[in-house]
């Protein structure tokens, strides 16, 4: 028997929602844009069954893919499991098998042998093909048509590493992807394998490398020249394994480093840098200039998530949990192994930051992001009392001059993660800002499209759910012509 | 013989049915005939600082139940903590 009772905070609009769902002709105010064709791919995690450890980490629900799917005007959408042989286990069973977060110590024996991903955090779409992404695993391949889970995927048997990032980048120039595994051979190994995979979807290039000890690797930065591998103070050991705990606990004490690699080098290559204690869990963009490199990302000051505590006991500090978007800049010309750190607004934003694809890698000028805008009013006779932790805010940061415009979705609504397509032919940050906004009043969850140049204007159009969709971690724009859809 | 104990049982109980007639005529009447008249004040339940408080003045506006389904309400009382751990991303 399914009972969520033992967590009063999976309520409301905070409830798994558990369904799989086909909405066709979807209800819209205002009008779609006619230039916008294909779908918005949005994945995620939802409770299948009650996590197995109260303390256990969201990032262990269970993946679900959905998708919006534009075609002249109209909007369908539709909703599905990833079905992994976990979910698939656990179906079966009536009840979760699993136990932590990346702690297979803590599962029931009968699983395990089995691939214990969730595939929960970003979808892809790379060589015509639509995949789910974990960092813990190899990607799963997604039909594009029905959403329903094909399975890994190893690109032609010559990626090597045991896991895959969440966050490739594809350089908009080549069209190749790099992306790389990290804990590569095995759980708690140093082990990084960094890939370039070309456009039709084959390894053209493996690296292997190790980073200075077993940590988070879930996001890097692309040049045209370099890659940069952060590190940070997310640690693991085989020890906090066997003692039943998450895979990660946050150490204070460890600096924050970011190794530099040519594009075209060996592991001898890699530079690593140091500085203080961060978090850049997301990246924005990066760019070579000369001797420098340089990295821009909302970066936190501490550790975001109380899930993944310190490991020396403290309590975990919320004034940490905050970000920023910042420019570290590092000089290969120095023998110094620190770097410059400046930050680029003095405003708390949210880490999921985009920018324009197209200039991936390359000098660019805007970034956009969610955040809280507290002289917003929000009304919580309709809504509930958020205790105003709500993303009311896109913004679209222009880095060359400070300045800032925004977008507000209203008072009863919150924001997750933006997603920026560009207009065909456009310049830089000429297209559509869209995301996915719970509207607390109504309990149901709408699609935001706004014009990124007037956004200050409010949206030209939402697409209206009649229930609320799973939350996302990530979402992706895919074009008509990138995938076969229905 | 009409003693004063029997009096004053028997003005109290004649004393509490005419204003029970007087009270009831009266509301009637302030209604029907003068509705921009003050009427009896009536004790409404209203909030302040999102806290319902007794209004015995009944001069603050009336509670109505919020429009809406509130569907945010469960985080309220959650620490920043807990917050997180439902709603790190969403």
């Amino acid at each position: 028997m399914v009972d969520f009772s033992n967590h009063p905070e999976m309520k409301g609009f905070f409830a798994p929602t558990r369904f799989e769902a086909d909405v066709y002709d979807c209800e819209v105010t205002g009008k779609i844009p006619s230039d916008l064709n294909g779908a918005f791919v949005r994945l995620g995690g939802d409770w299948l069954y009650p996590p197995k450890f109260e303390d256990d980490s969201p990032f262990s629900m269970d993946g679900y893919i959905n998708m919006f799917r534009f075609k002249n005007g109209i909007v369908d959408y539709k909703g599905r499991w990833v079905k992994t042989p976990r979910y698939k286990a656990d179906l079966a069973a009536h009840k979760q098998l699993f136990g932590k977060y990346r702690n297979p110590f803590t599962d029931d024996a009968s699983v395990h042998n089995l691939d214990r991903s969730v595939q929960n955090t970003t979808p892809l779409c790379f060589a015509g093909k639509l995949f789910t992404l974990k960092e813990d695993s190899l990607p799963y391949e997604i039909d594009p048509k029905t959403l329903e889970t094909i399975g890994p995927y190893d690109f032609h048997g010559k990626y090597k590493s045991l896991t895959f990032t969440a966050h490739p980048k594809v350089d908009p120039v080549t069209g190749d992807m790099i992306c790389y595994g990290y804990e590569a051979t095995g759980l708690e190994t140093r082990d990084v394998f960094l890939y370039t995979i070309d456009k039709t979807g084959h390894v053209k290039r493996e690296v292997r490398f190790q980073v200075p000890y077993v940590a988070m690797v879930h996001d890097i930065g692309l040049t045209q020249k370099h890659v940069l591998i952060p590190v940070y103070g997310f640690v693991s050991s085989m020890e906090r394994l066997k003692e039943g705990k998450v895979h990660w606990g946050w150490d204070n004490t460890k600096p924050a480093y970011v190794g530099i690699i040519p594009r075209d080098g060996e592991a001898k290559d890699i530079r690593w840098f140091k500085g203080p204690s961060r978090a850049p869990v997301h990246t924005l963009n990066a760019r070579t200039e000369g001797e420098k490199v340089i990295l821009e990302a909302a970066i936190y000051d501490g550790n975001p998530f109380p899930f993944f505590p310190p490991i020396d006991g403290s309590p975990w500090d919320p004034t940490k949990a905050r970000a920023y978007i910042r420019r570290n800049t590092f000089n290969l010309a120095s023998k110094d192994d620190g770097f410059t750190e400046e930050k680029l607004f003095e405003m708390n934003v949210s880490d999921l930051g985009r920018v324009d694809d197209r200039y991936l890698s390359l000098p660019y000028r805007y970034a956009f992001t969610a955040y809280g805008d507290k002289q917003r009013p929000f009304d919580q006779w309709k809504a509930g009392n958020l205790g105003g932790r709500v993303n009311n805010c896109y913004g679209r940061f222009d880095l060359a001059t400070g300045k800032m415009s925004s977008y507000f979705a209203g008072d009863t609504h919150s924001l997750q993660e933006v997603c920026f397509v560009p207009r065909k032919n456009g310049a830089e940050g000429e297209g559509y800002v869209i995301g996915v906004a719970s509207n607390y009043a109504e309990m149901r969850s709408e699609l935001i499209i706004a014009d990124a140049q007037h956004l200050e204007d409010g949206d030209v159009a939402r697409v209206l759910l009649p229930f609320r969709a799973t939350a996302q971690v990530h979402g992706r724009w895919m074009n008509e012509d990138e995938l076969p859809f229905a | 013989m009409l003693t004063r104990r029997d009096f004053v049982a028997k003005l109290a109980v004649a004393g509490a049915g005419l204003g029970a007639i007087c009270a009831a005529r009266g509301a009637g009447l302030s209604v029907d005939a003068a509705p921009d008249a003050p009427t009896t004040r009536r004790e409404v339940v209203s909030f302040h600082m999102d806290r319902p408080y007794i209004d015995r003045t009944g001069t603050a506006m009336p509670y109505y139940p919020p429009r809406g389904a509130r569907s945010a309400e469960p985080a309220a009382r959650l620490s920043e903590e807990s917050f997180r751990r439902i709603q790190c991303y969403a």
